[in-house]
């Protein structure tokens, strides 16, 4: 495995879910390499110099910002991250809070780090922060109020849609063998919420709104293929009428 | 000598003009029109006008392979050229917007034009391989070898081909010396096997610490979830860790 491929691995599923972005371009985006061993016969061939160790916040790996957090002389301070089994808060979950100022309210997920085991609740769990404040201006600044993550581990809880209050919860499989999230204290489903599939592109793939330079679905699902005993290139030149009939030399293989 | 010349000319000219209207017989498939616009112009290496200086710009995802399967050999020749001129056109806009000190909108899309070539690849060598084993029993791929180096580590060496056989071909035998015995390289490869070693070792003993600090802080952690994620560490071990405890008299 390539070290990059092990910073991509870092990156949840659902983290970056709803950027739909391919991970290659998350990949690139990410990478700092400050040094790469030249072509030809080395002693390392692939060596490569590059920021190894991320400071995961709440800004996008593949953002501007996180370039910003994670120059190449910050050392990221050591996370403790508890292991999960198994991600179970999605975006557009309601949620309880079990801490701080908003303890005992309810609100639904914004948004995921699974980096840091956090979501961001709607509207829930705020600070306020000035900004822009300047002496020289004389400019006392904006005050914004900022939402805060929240730790999934304890200090939130999902809520069960029957009785709206929260609960644990356990995969289970339904009788058609879909894995589902049961409420451990009524045994009522929890649904997935419709804004799971949402992205940034779009609120359902339903609902997609086709660009000019997208292939058809119809273009795309026709099948054209006919199984014929030929390789690619053959297939092409017959197709085009490029005859090629010169036998090649003698050449070695090793 | 130059009124003979013009006359030649002239009836090449009309020969032409003559056969225009009659239907090509000496080809045998005539290929299907390009339903693209042509331009023929430098303006194809640029993108649609609106899109000049836009925040971003909004397209699909890229070709998958299973997707790729269903098409014929001609629809995926023509896609990789769709796919290429596509390429194209993105780092050129690249290069201008960074030429220009601009934004270039939406970057992923080089990379799902690049993932759609490399999926088309791997669909056409998928095709060609079960063609070549079907008829000769060989993949009909490149072909390598595991060898070991001058330096006694392991490599792929990929095969090339040559007009002159192994024997004959010095320059290829000076470049490509494979691992005979050397007393500096046993002791060479020696010490590098220890500190493979050591680094295992302390990735170990890192993994080791890392979950004693984990069973500190999260005494009520899923022991599943830690076993799933630290396979190699003994748990059991960590539990009795003086680092483990808590600060008080057992």
């Amino acid at each position: 495995m390539r070290i990059s491929n092990i910073f991509l691995s870092r990156i949840g599923k659902w983290s970056k879910r709803y950027s739909n972005l391919p991970d290659r371009y998350i990949q690139r985006a990410m990478e700092q390499v400050y040094w790469r061993n030249p072509k030809g016969i080395q002693y390392k061939p692939n060596a490569v110099v590059q920021k190894k160790k991320f400071n995961f916040g709440v800004q996008r790996p593949w953002s501007g910002q996180f370039k910003n957090e994670n120059g190449p002389r910050d050392v990221p301070a050591k996370v403790f991250l508890e292991p999960i089994k198994e991600w179970s808060f999605f975006r557009g979950d309601r949620v309880e809070i079990l801490v701080g100022k908003d303890k005992g309210k309810q609100g639904f997920v914004k948004q995921i780090f699974e980096e840091r085991n956090w979501v961001i609740v709607e509207g829930l769990n705020c600070e306020l922060k000035q900004i822009g404040q300047s002496k020289q201006r004389q400019f006392d600044g904006v005050w914004i109020q900022e939402e805060q993550p929240l730790l999934v581990t304890n200090e939130i809880a999902l809520v069960d849609p029957s009785d709206l209050t929260s609960t644990s919860i356990e995969w289970r499989f339904t009788e058609e063998g879909e894995r589902v999230r049961v409420s451990t204290r009524t045994g009522r489903i929890i649904p997935m919420p419709a804004s799971n599939d949402e992205t940034v592109d779009y609120k359902s793939k339903a609902v997609y709104k086709e660009q000019p330079k997208d292939t058809t679905s119809d273009a795309v699902t026709e099948v054209t293929y006919e199984p014929k005993l030929c390789t690619f290139e053959m297939d092409i030149m017959d197709k085009m009428g490029i005859k090629e009939d010169r036998i090649p030399l003698k050449t070695y293989w090793y | 000598m130059s009124s003979n010349k013009i006359l030649n000319l002239c009836k090449l000219l009309n020969n032409v003009s003559l056969r225009k209207n009659e239907p090509i017989v000496s080809c045998i498939f005539s290929r299907n029109i390009s339903t693209t616009t042509r331009k023929f112009d430098l303006m194809e290496f640029f993108d649609d006008q609106k899109n000049w200086g836009a925040n971003d710009v909004k397209v699909g995802r890229a070709w998958k392979k299973d997707e790729m399967r269903l098409k014929s050999n001609v629809d995926l020749h023509k896609l990789w050229y769709v796919l290429l001129k596509e390429r194209n056109m993105l780092l050129t806009m690249e290069q201008e917007a960074n030429e220009q000190v601009q934004l270039f909108p939406s970057p992923e899309r080089l990379d799902k034009v690049e993932e759609s070539m490399e999926n088309l690849e791997a669909v056409i060598r998928e095709r060609n391989k079960a063609y070549h084993e079907l008829e000769t029993g060989e993949t009909g791929e490149r072909p390598g070898k595991h060898v070991t180096s001058r330096l006694g580590l392991r490599y792929y060496y990929k095969m090339s081909e040559h007009v002159v056989p192994k024997h004959m071909n010095t320059k290829w035998q000076q470049k490509y010396q494979f691992y005979k015995y050397d007393r500096d390289v046993e002791a060479f490869l020696l010490k590098y096997n220890e500190k493979l070693y050591l680094t295992k070792k302390r990735k170990q003993r890192r993994d080791f610490n890392h979950v004693i600090g984990l069973l500190k802080r999260f005494p009520g952690m899923d022991m599943e979830a830690l076993k799933q994620q630290y396979p190699d560490v003994d748990i059991e071990k960590a539990k009795h860790s003086r680092k483990c405890r808590g600060h008080f008299e057992p």
